[in-house]
């Protein structure tokens, strides 16, 4: 009874927590699982205040049985304390992976910053869904599929989820260790061009264009390159971005339309070629003519005009 | 002889008869050879009407005397049928060969026909998936690397200047490319130029459209084809895979091939018209299904386009064939795209799936769809009219082969110049996608991640454009784009097809249709403002290329399978048909169907389902060609030979008839024979003096006229040494002893009906004495049709 309490409270206790980590966030997959956890913790306050108070009244036209039945469970199907423990680690790393994930959002630092948070977050999830543990409990069958809401097992997805949109194992090592060379490299050669533009951000911006050409022509390639390679993650595309952005729209720095003469000279002599052509095909070919030829035929009455006269 | 010519006209006067009369042996008989015997000369039977031509609008009288003697010339038009053409011989020829091979065979024999008849489509549909298959992985590799070069140049001038460059490097690969495929298709087989479909329909009509079912068509369209797609015309490679799957029905199902003199002893029991006819509407069904990745779909096209002869097994078996490749070319595509069993890519188009919420369609939307069908017709009625004038031009003037290589370059520059200045000066640009569903992006001016969205439509096979107009999100053109690229492609795709390079119709069709229809989509959803979730661009895209295509080409059911399967989606089935319904009434009522134009233009004998309506008032004995050339039952060697190798008259069929000796009666009829069967006959010498005398030698059996068949050697070929012009040919055996016969008084439906149900090439008319009057022929038919005013006539002519 007192287990079954206190582990409620507990995950009530995660998941406002998350509720309230989650709603601001700006990602969608986060406003959704939050809006779905939203529900959660209100069904379980529920349950919890029916939990709490059966035991002290016991009113006759309540529908007792049910309540009974969740109190009385058998020693075996409530979980155990090394399961409780597990969950309770689940929970505060969540809560340290989401409170990470949500200030990374604008400009997107995800990968950067909570890479390692959200390592020690599968550390855990990995504990409980391991098949064995001490004893040989196993804490899977109970936190994980004990129920047809899932709660631990879907707000794992929905984190797992995010991580693979972010791609971010492309930018940080085996083991969530640290980020890759790659990444470093990139950052060190994207942060020389933000320091050009900052340093000619003040004045024309003509001289911006040409004297940081060479670091965002470096950097555009080193992106290229990346992006063929596969080894960019959502932490790099929207630097990248922002930074073409500022390069393109903010400073202007795009290749102008310089040659409409000449395109639409050359296009215009081509378009003159096939009127010389069928020009002179005209009037030089020989007209094709085709030789009639006269069928025999047996002779009538009727005759397609008399009867057309007719019709007509 | 000349007085027959059709300028001039008889007088209706009852005395003048007997004059004329006289005069009628004049119409054939100054050319003809006197041998031969002329049944009813129309002496007595007929009174002498007036004989007039039919287009009325001509000048009549002032030329009359001039034009005597000669034949009259006029420059090419759509209303002349041409004496190349002939029927294919779809009736069995029932004689008593084929008699004795009946009895000779054993049950066992005809189970075997009826398996190897499954084994050669499969077979069928096996190659022709092949084909398709390397057609499709050329094209993406071939399109590729010019992309790829032409991309890199373009990225290298934009810096440093002079895209100019950019633009003649493209204007000349792009003619270069195009110069291979015309070259071939001009100079080494001018059949296999244009799509291939109204060959294809002729065909199965039951034209013998001169070696358009031949192995070499069949490398020169396929190699011709990829070097127009690669050349970045505006076409696509559909249209080509149905003529490509003919031509190989027609191939397999001989078990050899003449042009390579190779014959591998199989499937020798198909080697006529009959059975080859059936093979290649199998043949052309697969190539549907092989194109779209519609194998019902190229059932219903071989039902829509030869369906008088049709039976339940050889649907059965034609969908067999279809099933086979478009799974052929799919195994294969997986093997290509390194996902080897993966069988979800049928076709060479693919409309990708139309899966989502959004693509669903609601009741209120059906009348904008309808509307939709009727611009997709009034559309493509322009399309069809501006081709016409252009086919007739090219037909006249652009005759020769130089020049016709020189047009086909012409085009590829024009429209690589005209897909640069387009790409050069849009606006429209947008950022990339995530996963690049764009293959070759241009950003040129646009700022860094962002592509020129007028460039996916320009720079890309049309293939892939059409995809993306399917799928793209759908603020990713934007109207002027849309507008724009609508208006160049029409006229590109309009230019085009007619070229002499072998291409199809259906892609840029589509490729139109999907653009305007996703713009039509868009000012829908401008216009209803609210977020309009419904207003998909990308259902507008399809349903605009269905009605675009169905405007163009007319066709019905076919098409409208096609579409559906294509799209993988049959809750389209409803607005497709709407669609295609709407385009064709409003489409029929300008100008017929581009193929049907085309048909037309090349003077092809072409029978429709029905007899031009209100001409039950003709009969037989107008329709019919009259006198007839007709032989003996035992004729000599030198009249046969002499009929024979008249060049003035190359009649194909001769009736056979019987004098009863002694008598002075007509003869009757009694049979009827075609040429190739008596070159066979003249070539084994099956002469009565030659079997008395040599009684050991082999009798002639129904093999030796399927080795000569389908090429039938000419008689000038045949040496019969001067002796051997005396002696006499029995012909009893090998005529077709009950050829079909009408009275003459038939009118003209009937005889149509007769015709076309039964396939025949020779329909004799006889009189109440079973006397041979005349001989009613394809061309005597087709040559009536209803016009503007009324029943007019096309003329033969020699072309």
């Amino acid at each position: 009874m007192s287990l079954s309490k206190s582990s409620l409270s507990l995950l009530l206790f995660i998941l406002n927590m998350s509720t309230i980590a989650l709603s601001d966030g700006l990602n969608l997959t986060a406003l959704h699982s939050a809006d779905k956890l939203k529900q959660i913790p209100s069904l379980n306050r529920a349950a919890a205040a029916v939990v709490v108070n059966s035991p002290m009244f016991k009113p006759a036209v309540e529908p007792i049985f049910s309540l009974n039945l969740l109190s009385s469970f058998p020693e075996d199907l409530e979980i155990s304390d090394y399961c409780k423990e597990l969950l309770n680690i689940f929970g505060q790393r969540y809560v340290a992976y989401v409170s990470c994930l949500v200030p990374a959002a604008r400009p997107v630092t995800v990968c950067q910053k909570c890479f390692s948070s959200f390592g020690s977050l599968r550390e855990a999830y990995a504990n409980i869904s391991s098949e064995s543990g001490p004893g040989n409990v196993s804490c899977s069958e109970s936190l994980l599929r004990g129920d047809r809401l899932m709660v631990v097992n879907q707000l794992n997805t929905s984190l797992e989820e995010l991580w693979t949109s972010s791609a971010c194992d492309n930018c940080v090592t085996k083991g969530l260790q640290r980020l890759t060379n790659d990444t470093l490299y990139f950052m060190n050669t994207l942060n020389q061009t933000d320091d050009c533009f900052d340093k000619y951000r003040q004045g024309n911006h003509t001289e911006l264009c040409k004297n940081c050409k060479s670091t965002y022509q470096e950097l555009n390639e080193l992106y290229g390159r990346m992006e063929k390679n596969q080894t960019m993650c959502i932490d790099i595309e929207d630097s990248m971005n922002m930074t073409r952005r500022l390069w393109s729209k903010y400073y202007n720095c795009s290749v102008p339309r310089e040659e409409t003469v000449p395109v639409i000279a050359v296009s215009s002599f081509m378009l003159f070629l096939p009127i010389i052509f069928y020009l002179s095909s005209f009037l030089h070919s020989e007209q094709k003519k085709r030789k009639l030829i006269h069928p025999k035929r047996a002779k009538s009455y009727t005759s397609l005009m008399n009867i057309q006269d007719k019709l007509g | 002889m000349a007085n027959i010519t059709k300028k001039v006209s008889w007088s209706s006067r009852a005395d003048e008869s007997g004059a004329t009369g006289e005069g009628t042996p004049l119409l054939n008989g100054s050319e003809q050879p006197r041998h031969s015997r002329q049944l009813s000369e129309g002496r007595s039977i007929f009174q002498i009407g007036r004989l007039s031509t039919v287009d009325l609008e001509e000048e009549i009288t002032s030329e009359e005397d001039s034009l005597r003697g000669r034949p009259k010339e006029i420059p090419h038009n759509e209303k002349l049928l041409s004496l190349k053409f002939e029927s294919l011989d779809y009736d069995n020829i029932e004689n008593q060969l084929f008699l004795e091979e009946e009895r000779r065979m054993s049950y066992m024999g005809f189970r075997c026909l009826e398996i190897s008849r499954w084994v050669v489509c499969g077979l069928i549909g096996f190659l022709t998936g092949l084909i398709a298959c390397f057609i499709d992985i050329a094209v993406e590799e071939l399109a590729g690397f010019k992309y790829q070069v032409v991309k890199e140049n373009i990225e290298k001038f934009t810096e440093v200047g002079g895209l100019s460059i950019s633009l003649i490097l493209w204007a000349v690969l792009n003619s270069a490319i195009v110069m291979i495929g015309a070259i071939i298709v001009a100079f080494f087989e001018p059949i296999a130029a244009g799509s291939g479909i109204p060959q294809i329909k002729c065909y199965l009509n039951g034209v013998k459209i001169p070696r358009v079912v031949r192995l070499k068509t069949l490398v020169v369209k396929v190699c011709g084809v990829i070097c127009s797609v690669v050349g970045g015309l505006a076409v696509g490679k559909e249209g080509p895979m149905i003529h490509s799957g003919a031509v190989v029905a027609a191939g397999v199902s001989q078990g050899r091939s003449t042009s390579l003199k190779r014959d591998f002893k199989i499937f020798e029991y198909f080697r006529r018209d009959t059975e080859k006819r059936d093979f290649v509407s199998a043949g052309a069904a697969a190539g549907v299904s092989a194109a779209f990745g519609a194998p019902v779909g190229g059932v219903l096209f071989s039902l829509e386009e030869g369906a008088s002869f049709w039976n339940q097994m050889l649907t059965w078996r034609i969908f067999f064939a279809s099933m086979i490749s478009t799974f052929t070319l799919n195994f294969f595509l997986s093997i290509y795209h390194n996902k080897t069993g993966d069988l979800s890519s049928p076709g060479l188009i693919n409309f990708g799936r139309f899966e989502s919420d959004s693509v669903a369609y609601n009741l209120y939307e059906i009348p904008l769809f309808i509307a939709m069908g009727a611009i997709g017709g009034l559309l493509g009625a322009l399309f069809n009219v501006l081709n016409y004038w252009l086919t007739i031009f090219r037909i006249r003037y652009v005759h020769r082969p130089c020049l016709q290589v020189m047009e086909a370059m012409l085009v590829a520059a024009v429209t690589a110049t005209v897909s640069f200045t387009m790409i050069y000066f849009s606006n429209d640009c947008q950022p990339l996608g995530p996963e690049h569903t764009e293959e070759y992006p241009l950003q040129l001016f646009c700022a860094d991640g962002e592509y020129n969205s007028m460039a996916t439509a320009f720079f890309n096979t049309p293939e892939r454009s059409v995809r993306s107009l399917f799928h793209n999100q759908p603020d990713t053109y934007n109207p002027l784009t849309l507008g724009l690229f609508t208006l160049t492609y029409f006229f590109l795709a309009c230019w085009t097809y007619g070229l002499a390079v072998s291409a199809g119709v259906f892609i840029p069709s589509l490729l139109i249709g999907a653009a305007w229809g996703r713009l039509f989509g868009r000012l829908l959803a401008a216009i209803t403002s609210s977020g309009s979730i419904w207003a998909d661009p990308g259902k507008y895209a399809l349903i605009g290329a269905a009605a675009q295509l169905g405007g163009i080409v007319r066709m019905t059911l076919s098409l409208t399978v096609i579409m559906v399967e294509a799209t993988g989606n049959v809750t389209y089935g409803l607005p497709i048909m709407l669609v295609l319904m709407t385009a064709k009434i409003v489409g029929d009522y300008f100008v017929e169907g581009l193929y049907d134009i085309h048909i037309k233009l090349q003077s092809v004998p072409f029978l429709h389902w029905e007899a031009p309506a209100t001409s039950h008032w003709l009969t037989a004995r107008e329709v019919m060609s009259s006198p007839v050339t007709c032989l003996n039952r035992i004729e000599k060697v030198g009249t046969i030979v002499d009929t024979l190798s008249n060049t003035s008259t190359n009649h194909n069929g001769f009736p056979v008839v019987v004098q009863v000796t002694g008598s002075d009666e007509p003869a009757k009829l009694c049979g009827l024979i075609l040429r190739s069967q008596l070159i066979v006959l003249l070539k084994h010498k099956v002469f009565v003096e030659l079997a008395r005398s040599r009684l050991t030698q082999r009798k002639l059996q129904l093999k030796d006229f399927r080795d000569a068949y389908p090429r039938f050697p000419p008689i000038q070929s045949i040496h019969v040494s001067q002796d051997e012009r005396e002696c006499m040919m029995d012909l009893t055996e090998f005529m077709n002893a009950t050829p079909y016969t009408v009275p003459q008084e038939t009118s003209l439906p009937r005889v149509f009906k007769l015709f076309r149900a039964l396939g025949l090439r020779h329909l004799v008319v006889v009189d109440d004495e079973n006397r041979v009057v005349g001989l009613v022929t394809r061309k005597d038919l087709a040559r009536y049709h209803l016009g503007k005013h009324g029943l007019e006539e096309l003329q033969l002519a020699q072309t």
